[in-house]
């Protein structure tokens, strides 16, 4: 279902809920699945994106909106000029934005973008998780992360003991 | 020889208005606060260097300056691991309907790439977690970071005091004992490594054992040349390498097989290392296509024998001959810059580099260049056996001030006719010999790169000098192919840019011999030879940047 709308080659993509987002081949592309999807000629009709709901392929499309730009110009024209930096900070204040939402999304968009393999998604994702791993407290992250403590007392002592210098 | 008078020619890689190290408020001095020793010497030390005839005060600072610098050049850990920069961009998640967070839920891969991207300090603390988490971290390639483990707050990696050096290495010792490897990335630069008898022994040997894919290893003062222990020939995982302030070991006697197949790209910083071992190096790393030089000891003659070499690049080069034997795959020479402490030139001879493209910064004040078998003089003319027709990007840096140095600049000109992109830094000098004029560069004869090839042209640090004005006459007269001329002066050059303009006026009486040529005039953000503090390998480094010279920080914000 591959069309051509002023110039630019587009992509159907289906989510399992029957959704449909009809996308720029380009943007469709910052996922490295599609772009091989697309390469080996798989892709005539509408791809299907299986496990992801048309909430989050909706975001993941958004997502990739918003970066398909930026990768064009990083390419063959950045190398002899300096990089845009100010159209890099938007994009950084764009991507805090987009980031906040609540855990089960972030969740699914970390899954999304591991199967999806879109790298900067995948990075963006997961940065809030470790920023949480990072500010708090071995119990706190425990109940952020919804872990459960399976050691023995004296197992996590050991661990404990063995891992000391970071835990000064 | 014509070495011209040695007293006529400015002889700090940093010119005449150079201090000693970076200005206090400027780029590279930003990291260190005067106030405070950041090398500081015992007794024993500061006595061995007076019997040496130092002054170890002196001695002290310039230590500091060289580390600034080293640390400066040093290529960055893989992520941005310091908190402050993380969390400023990120609010915390909003607690509405996701309830509690499934990441323990993930497949590991997906554990092990967030774990991947935390300072092993807290990806040791996750171990702690639960067996699933401690699985996850230890199946995780271990990036390590020395300087994550300082306390928060305690400044940067240059400054560090003793117990806090002695807990990070001991923290070091742990993290290498405990983790199975891989090791990804491993900088180690915040310890006083000669303290510990066998302690850099016992890394190197855990590092070798566990594969240690790309390390960054610098050695604190003092000494400056501690012994690199031989058990660092077992690294043979490496594929990049950067080493500091370190003795290297002999290789006179080693085994056959010692070799580093996988070593892709090397950075040697402020090491002592002879010829001889450099040769070893370069012909036990069959896959080697990067090396980098900062401040060179011992070595005198650099010379390039290798199949895989693509680029070197010197920072800071001392004293240094540099010979391209046979390198047939070499794309890239950069002299960022260089140095000769008696004043004399040094060899750089063009030898067998068929892919050669990118080159300098050729400086006749202080380079002898030699192209197959000829020495290149004023007056040289041109033939196959003396010209390097694949060079496309070239820089110079001259002095217009000095006659012997202007009247080279043909000479060096002819010699790579297909130069499209000409950098040329206008050097000052504090006793001028007279300038060369007009008519000079008329008489001067067909220099083919310019008539016929020449696109674009930086001239960098300008100041209105009519030698300057003489040769960018010349040019503007000449190159047919012309298509832009940027003219770079350093920030406080002139009191204005109407000042500026005004003395780029001249330019605009001269008939141009390409009409659709633009000139463009620039103020550096930096001061004059502030540049040479905020140097680095990285752009060079890179070959998806086609013309490294039109990158640095003293040209940013302009479009070449």
């Amino acid at each position: 279902m591959a069309t051509r709308e002023a110039g630019k080659k587009m992509i159907m993509l289906k989510s399992p809920d029957g959704m449909e987002f009809e996308v720029e081949e380009a943007v469709a592309m910052e996922s490295q699945t599609i772009r091989k999807m697309i390469e080996d000629d798989c892709a005539d009709t509408a791809i299907l994106i299986p496990n992801i709901n048309s909430k989050i392929l909706s975001r993941v499309i958004e997502y990739c909106n918003k970066h398909v730009p930026t990768t064009g110009a990083t390419g063959a024209a950045a190398s002899d000029t300096v990089a845009p930096a100010a159209l890099a900070e938007d994009l950084k204040i764009w991507d805090a934005e987009f980031i906040k939402v609540n855990r089960a999304t972030r969740f699914d968009l970390i899954q999304a973008a591991s199967y999806l393999n879109i790298k900067g998604l995948l990075d963006l994702t997961s940065q809030t998780t470790i920023d949480t791993i990072s500010d708090n407290s071995l119990e706190e992250i425990r109940s952020f992360l919804s872990t459960k403590n399976d050691y023995l007392p004296e197992e996590e002592q050991t661990i404990r003991r063995e891992n000391q210098w970071a835990f000064q | 020889m014509d070495a011209g008078n040695p007293e006529h020619r400015c002889r700090c890689p940093h010119g005449p208005r150079c201090t000693r190290g970076p200005r206090h408020g400027g780029l590279a001095a930003a990291a260190l606060d005067p106030r405070v020793r950041a090398f500081p010497m015992d007794a024993a030390t500061q006595a061995m260097y007076r019997e040496h005839g130092m002054d170890p005060v002196t001695l002290e600072s310039d230590v500091t300056t060289a580390m600034t610098f080293l640390h400066y050049v040093l290529p960055s850990p893989p992520f941005v691991s310091s908190r402050a920069a993380l969390s400023a961009a990120f609010l915390p998640p909003q607690d509405d309907g996701g309830g509690v967070d499934r990441i323990s839920g993930l497949p590991e891969e997906l554990l092990r790439n967030i774990v991947s991207r935390l300072p092993a300090k807290d990806g040791a603390r996750t171990a702690a977690l639960s067996c699933r988490w401690r699985r996850v971290w230890l199946s995780t390639p271990l990036v390590l970071v020395d300087a994550d483990l300082l306390p928060a707050g305690c400044g940067s990696s240059l400054r560090v005091e003793r117990a806090h050096a002695q807990r990070v290495e001991s923290a070091i010792t742990h993290i290498l004992d405990a983790h199975p490897g891989p090791f990804r990335f491993v900088h180690l630069i915040s310890c006083h490594m000669q303290e510990t008898p066998g302690l850099l022994a016992r890394w190197l040997q855990l590092l070798a054992v566990k594969g240690v894919r790309e390390l960054m290893l610098v050695n604190r003062p003092w000494p400056l040349d501690m012994a690199l222990p031989a058990t660092f020939f077992g690294m043979a995982t490496l594929t990049r390498l950067y080493l500091g302030t370190l003795a290297f070991p002999n290789t006179a006697d080693l085994p056959r097989g010692v070799s580093f197949p996988h070593l892709r790209e090397l950075g040697l910083l402020g090491m002592a290392i002879v010829n001889r071992d450099m040769d070893f190096v370069l012909a036990r790393s069959p896959v080697l296509e990067i090396l980098c030089i900062q401040a060179n000891v011992l070595l005198k003659w650099l010379s390039l024998v290798s199949r895989s070499l693509r680029c070197v690049q010197i920072i800071e080069g001392i004293d240094l001959n540099i010979v391209v034997k046979n390198a047939p795959n070499l794309e890239r020479v950069i002299i960022w810059t260089s140095s000769a402490r008696d004043g004399l030139h040094r060899i750089v001879k063009i030898g067998h580099a068929p892919a050669l493209s990118l080159l300098g910064y050729l400086e006749p004040a202080r380079h002898l260049l030699e192209i197959g078998n000829t020495i290149i003089k004023a007056g040289t003319k041109p033939s196959p056996s003396t010209t390097v027709p694949s060079v496309k990007i070239l820089s110079l840096r001259v002095c217009f001030g000095v006659r012997n140095d202007a009247k080279m600049l043909p000479s060096f000109l002819r010699c790579f006719p297909n130069v499209e992109r000409l950098h040329l830094e206008s050097n000052e000098t504090d006793e001028p010999t007279g300038k060369v004029n007009n008519k000079f560069w008329h008489e001067a004869g067909d220099i083919e790169c310019i008539q016929s090839h020449l696109k674009l042209m930086v001239f960098y640090a300008f100041r209105g000098e009519r030698g300057e004005l003489s040769f960018l006459k010349f040019v503007l007269e000449s190159a047919r192919m012309l298509t832009k001329l940027v003219i770079v002066f350093c920030k406080g050059s002139f009191a204005s840019m109407d000042e500026a303009n005004s003395k780029v006026k001249p330019l605009f009486d001269a008939r141009w011999a390409s009409r659709g040529c633009s000139l463009v005039l620039f103020e550096s953000p930096l001061e004059t030879g502030d540049d040479k503090w905020v140097l680095n390998f990285e752009r060079g480094s890179d070959f998806s940047t086609t013309d490294p010279f039109a990158c640095t920080a003293a040209l940013q914000g302009c479009t070449v």
